[in-house]
């Protein structure tokens, strides 16, 4: 895809080349096929060369999958490998069970005991996660080498696939359309994902937990699932490698899962081909050039240093940024022409009127707010809120805050009274030492974020939370996360669905219209880490608006807005609540905020000063005093 | 029972050196530095190949520290520095150190072939008795080097002002920076002393092991294990406190289950470790991201 | 000079000026980028354009731990103290690049202790157990310890209890009487009308005006808060 959509691009945007890459599709499967029978019939050595490649391409599929997408850089991969090759051997072997009945129990046990090490993360991350992947896979070789059952040292010698009956016998081996074939699939499969709306979840997950959380996604499952497909991917590359020869402790030890990690450093991490360019290079290299072994292996760590070290963003990564840099030249010429009907100023302070964004919140998120909506009354609620972080003092004292449908409630407050951590307590992102918060007249203590999300409780963040290498409209997408029924269950076929296609326009639609209406329609194709602060404030508050939420928390929307945006944000907001919304802000520009406030609550060192009209507050002279300083 | 614990100690400051080694880098450049263990072989092969060139054991040994000081500074220079330099690729480190580990073992047994060669004996095998137990003066000499090093280290860590500068870095680096500390020096000052604690641990296992161009894979993974259990991440002494258990478990293993024990107790210790305290060891502060502080404050309710 | 992160400047072509002796304020609301300006002098923010000059002395190009040595010192914003140290080791570890001149050292320690003498009965304690307003002494006197040219303070004011507020704000009136230059980014006002001789303000990365504290007391606060919102 063009990095840069260019106007023109733009206006071709909602049909995307998707249809001729989708047409193509028939004929990669068929040439891959094709290839595949060859590699069927040659040669022995061939054969072996090509499939541990395969092999070792699935793996890095499945490490990708985790890492490059949920940022959970997992040192399991070979343990779940050496999983799934042993319970083939040792269950062929042992207990004569079938061998294509082994696949569905070895997927079901790595993928089993994928989610349980996938669990291990909500606890720890980063740096921690990847080593206690990899003691678990230090673990598992210790055991393999010294049970009984799996042979020490020596290994098992693996099962052997049935031979294709006569007729077939042209096909030629077995094992070598059972690999090919599983990588087609491994590589569909992920080709599928990232091409589903579950793919900005995921990496919101990555990059932006909270925000994910925020727009309803239950983080923590997902993850959980996610880490154990990546398993069950790997214990099914463990199922292959099997028939391949000898299972042996020595092919599974812990330098095995550093050179699957290896593999997609190298190849290009979250990349469609990436994995398996790192595969084949890792995995052929010392196959392919003939030198004395010692000199080999120093090449090869020179390389691996030199890869990381200058192209880190591995073979495919530096492959497409030489594509992009000579397309660009091609079209620099136009592209400099159009930059500049398209300066910020000129896209979003345009004065068209956001007539769209009627439609977009016309759709209320849950029942719950449609049979509420005629009430009126308090629609947000905290009673004696307390809370503190750890044994530190308390930053709320016995907060107390009614929010009445449809008002504009404005927070302020000097730094550090406690406003975003009231925003945090009331979106659930911090659960409340003591009190009770009412959320449409249900008490929603212990509901996590999500769970709120889906309430219909929407908030942004002050420090503009979003995947700065996808588009605007993808991370607002995002935000029609519980809108879309299925959207995890159904990524891993999406693009082959008739329903993903569907719904995929719809989504697509449904984003750049909110975009619009937040009049940064013309950022739609931009990456957000292209995008000056001010649209990414917009799109953070698009991504809340899609859903069509009943309750919006802002936390400093006019940060870092000049004195036009900040107008413009104005407008926009007073838009959303004559559709009925109920917004929450915090800021601290009293110039912007008290205008459009209904009521304001002033807080100081935690405690509620006093809740009024704006112009009692302005009138107030402690807040004065503690607040505007005078 | 004594034996198994004299023994488990001898072995474990060896253990405790390297993971100590590991720490120290940690400490400072918050990488663990995959190729110490072949720091450490380099200061063996070193020091077994001038020796048997027909120079005095300890000028070898003083060559053998000084190459695994150089080793591990060449590791921060080509495999480490420009990893964070560019910043933004977190994991790239673990690729690197590790492609260097390749190399400087392979380069090793380019040089020097693949198989064992003799070591100089710096002792000679007198045996010490203590009650009913044996140990050689070799074993002692590592057991006394390994807790004066870890001491030296702890006192110039905690009194001199290097020693708190490196405090200063690991806990805030760009506030470090900002009271003018040069953060790319004490790097590599940190991986040059690292490098000096996996020479000392070649040279006092040398005599048992002989020259070989692939100790250093072996003990660097139990150096690791060392620094894991001890919660060496956080404060380096403990590193060696994790290598001392490690080496009294898997001797002790060895000794009352069976002689494959030591190959998967030592694991199974650490398995329970982690999942009893992950707090205790995983607790480096601002490698968690911040909403998992939260969380905590939030659980601990 | 201009600074950001990434592509995008978060404060663009902002020029101001420190006098030998002179305090001047940045003023702004939340996000106008008044930190960032501060990390951008120190070198901290890696995209910066621009030229930074302590006296004669151009640092643009200098690292940040040249910039600290003695050209500029900073205490920043949460203050940041190295809490597991003492209050004495955070102080020393200030003179870092004066650490071979002990004499020096020890008579900059020493007028640290005078202008804060609660400091030399805490200077053995751990300063992660300090009162906020005492970790803000730590942090004021880490940064006189380097003799800078220029202090740089980020909001010494945040989360201090008014007592604390007013023992910093006499601090720093007493540092300006001994002729410390200073640059001092605050929300409070008050406190910067009360310090500085000159005041910027900072809207939206730029500065949009430049006045004396005499305008703000005699047209009032309404003259300033027009920006703050």
């Amino acid at each position: 895809m063009t990095s840069k959509a260019t106007p023109l691009s733009r206006a071709v945007a909602v049909g995307r080349p998707w249809s001729w890459r989708v047409a193509a599709i028939p004929l990669v499967v068929i040439v891959y096929l094709a290839l595949t029978g060859l590699v069927a019939n040659a040669s022995i050595n061939v054969q072996s060369l090509v499939l541990v490649a395969a092999v070792f391409g699935i793996l890095a599929f499945s490490l990708d999958l985790v890492a490059g997408m949920l940022g959970l850089y997992s040192l399991g991969q070979g343990g779940f490998f050496a999983i799934g090759a042993y319970f083939t051997a040792i269950g062929a072997a042992n207990f004569e069970i079938d061998v294509a009945l082994l696949l569905p129990i070895v997927i079901a046990v790595t993928g089993l005991s994928g989610a349980i090490i996938g669990a291990m993360s909500l606890r720890v991350s980063g740096l921690y996660f990847a080593i206690t992947t990899f003691i678990f896979t230090l673990v598992l070789t210790v055991l393999a080498t010294d049970l009984r059952i799996t042979g020490g040292t020596q290994g098992l010698l693996g099962p052997a696939l049935p031979d294709f009956p006569g007729s077939l016998s042209a096909l030629g081996t077995p094992v070598a359309w059972c690999v090919m074939i599983a990588l087609l699939l491994a590589m569909g499969l992920i080709w599928n994902v990232r091409n589903s709306p579950l793919y900005p979840v995921l990496l919101s997950i990555r990059d932006a937990e909270p925000f994910a959380e925020a727009a309803g996604a239950r983080t923590s499952l997902i993850k959980i699932g996610i880490f154990g497909v990546s398993a069950a991917m790997a214990g099914a590359a463990g199922w292959l490698f099997s028939f391949l020869g000898v299972v042996s402790p020595g092919q599974f030890d812990w330098s095995v899962s550093l050179n699957i990690l290896v593999m997609v450093l190298i190849g290009g991490i979250n990349t469609t081909l990436g994995p398996l360019v790192g595969a084949i290079f890792v995995t052929m290299f010392p196959a392919t050039v003939n030198i004395n072994p010692w000199l080999q292996e120093i090449v090869y760590g020179a390389l691996s240093i030199i890869a990381v070290t200058m192209f880190p963003e591995g073979i495919i990564g530096l492959a497409r940024r030489r594509l992009a840099a000579r397309t660009s030249r091609r079209a620099g010429r136009t592209e400099n022409a159009t930059l500049l009907t398209e300066t910020p100023a000129a896209s979003t302070l345009d004065s068209r009127r956001p007539a769209d964004l009627d439609r977009i919140s016309s759709q209320p998120e849950s029942p719950v707010g449609e049979q509420g909506s005629a009430a009126v009354g308090a629609v947000v609620e905290c009673r004696d809120i307390t809370f503190g972080y750890g044994a530190g003092p308390k930053v709320l004292r016995g907060v107390s805050l009614t929010v009445e449908r449809g008002h504009i409630h404005g927070l302020i407050g000097p730094n550090g009274s406690g406003k975003s951590t009231l925003a945090n307590v009331i979106a659930g992102r911090l659960t409340p030492m003591a009190g009770t918060i009412l959320v449409k007249g249900m008490r929603v203590n212990g509901l996590s974020p999500s769970g709120r999300a889906r309430l219909g409780l929407r908030r942004t963040f002050q420090a503009a939370e979003l995947v700065r290498e996808l588009t605007t409209s993808q991370n607002v997408s995002i935000g029609l996360f519980t809108r879309v029924p299925g959207i995890v269950r159904r990524a891993a076929l999406w693009p082959l669905l008739p329903s993903g296609w569907r719904d995929q326009a719809w989504m697509r639609a449904r984003s750049s219209e909110a975009l619009r209406s937040v009049e940064a329609g013309a950022w739609t194709e931009r990456r957000v880490g292209d995008v000056p602060h001010g649209i990414e404030q917009l799109t953070q508050l698009a991504s809340v608006c899609v859903a069509g939420p009943d309750i919006i928390i802002l936390d400093e929307p006019a940060t870092g807005l000049s004195s036009r945006e900040v107008a413009h944000l104005a407008r926009i907001l007073t838009q959303l609540k004559a559709q009925g919304v109920t917004l929450i802000i915090i800021e601290h520009q009293t110039r912007f905020l008290f205008p459009l406030c209904d009521k304001v609550t002033v807080l100081n060192a935690g405690e509620v000063v006093l809740t009024g009209t704006a112009d009692e507050v302005r009138a107030d002279p402690v807040v004065r005093q503690v607040y505007l300083g005078e | 029972m004594l034996q198994f614990v004299l023994s488990g100690l001898a072995i474990g400051s060896i253990y405790g050196l390297i993971g100590m080694a590991l720490a120290i880098c940690f400490y400072v450049t918050r990488v663990i530095n995959f190729s110490q263990g072949q720091s450490m072989m380099a200061a063996i092969m070193l020091t077994a190949a001038i020796s048997s060139a027909g120079y005095s054991p300890l000028a070898a040994a003083a060559a053998g520290l000084v190459g695994s000081c150089v080793i591990a500074v060449l590791a921060y220079v080509v495999a480490v520095r420009p990893i964070l330099a560019l910043d933004r690729f977190s994991f790239g480190w673990l690729v690197s150190t590790l492609g260097f580990a390749a190399v400087v073992e392979n380069g090793a047994a380019y040089l020097w072939g693949p198989t064992s060669r003799p070591f100089p004996a710096f002792l000679n095998e007198a045996s010490i008795h203590l009650g009913d137990a044996v140990l050689t003066e070799q074993q002692l000499l590592a057991i006394a080097t390994a807790i004066i090093a870890a001491t030296l280290f702890e006192v110039v860590r905690k009194t001199t002002l290097f020693g708190k500068l490196g405090v200063a870095i690991a806990a805030d680096p760009e506030m470090a920076s900002a009271i003018g500390a040069n953060t790319t020096a004490v790097a590599l000052v940190a991986f040059a002393i690292a490098g000096l604690f996996a020479g000392i641990a070649g040279l006092l296992i040398g005599p048992s092991t002989f020259a070989n161009p692939y100790l250093g894979s072996t003990y660097g993974t139990y150096g690791f294990i060392a620094m894991m259990i001890g919660g060496g991440t956080e404060k380096p002494v403990t590193a060696m406190f994790g290598g001392l258990l490690l080496g009294v478990l898997a001797e002790g293993a060895n000794a009352l289950i069976n002689s494959q024990a030591s190959d998967w107790f030592p694991f199974l210790v650490l398995v329970v470790i982690l999942i009893v305290t992950p707090r205790g060891l995983f607790n480096a502060g601002h490698l968690l991201p911040r909403f998992r502080v939260a969380a905590t404050a939030a659980a601990r309710r | 000079m201009s600074a950001g992160y990434g592509r995008f400047d978060v404060v663009h072509d902002v020029g101001l000026r420190v006098g030998r002796g002179e305090a001047v304020a940045l003023l702004g609301p939340n996000g106008a980028g008044k930190t960032t300006v501060l990390k951008a002098i120190m070198g901290l923010v890696k995209q910066r354009r621009g030229t930074v000059r302590v006296g004669e002395t151009d640092v643009s190009a200098f690292p940040t731990h040249r910039i600290a040595s003695g050209f500029l010192a900073i205490a920043p914003e949460g203050r940041r103290l190295f809490t597991d140290l003492s209050v004495e080791d955070n102080l020393v570890l200030g003179a870092l690049h004066l650490r071979r001149e002990t004499a020096r050292v020890q008579a900059l320690l020493d007028s640290v202790y005078d202008l804060f003498p609660v400091l030399r009965s805490y200077s053995r304690r751990r300063s992660a157990f300090l009162s906020g307003g005492e970790q803000q002494m730590v942090a004021i006197g880490r940064m006189l310890m380097s003799d800078p040219d220029v202090l740089l303070l980020d909001e010494p004011s945040v989360a201090l209890s008014p007592a604390a507020v007013e023992t910093v704000v006499k601090a720093l009136i007493e540092l300006r009487r001994r002729g410390a230059s200073l640059l001092l980014v605050e929300q409070r006002i008050d406190i910067a009308v009360r310090v500085c001789d000159r005041l910027y303000i900072l809207t939206h990365g730029e500065i949009a005006e430049e006045m004396t504290p005499e305008t703000v007391r005699r047209e009032g606060l309404g003259i300033i808060n027009k920006y703050l919102g």
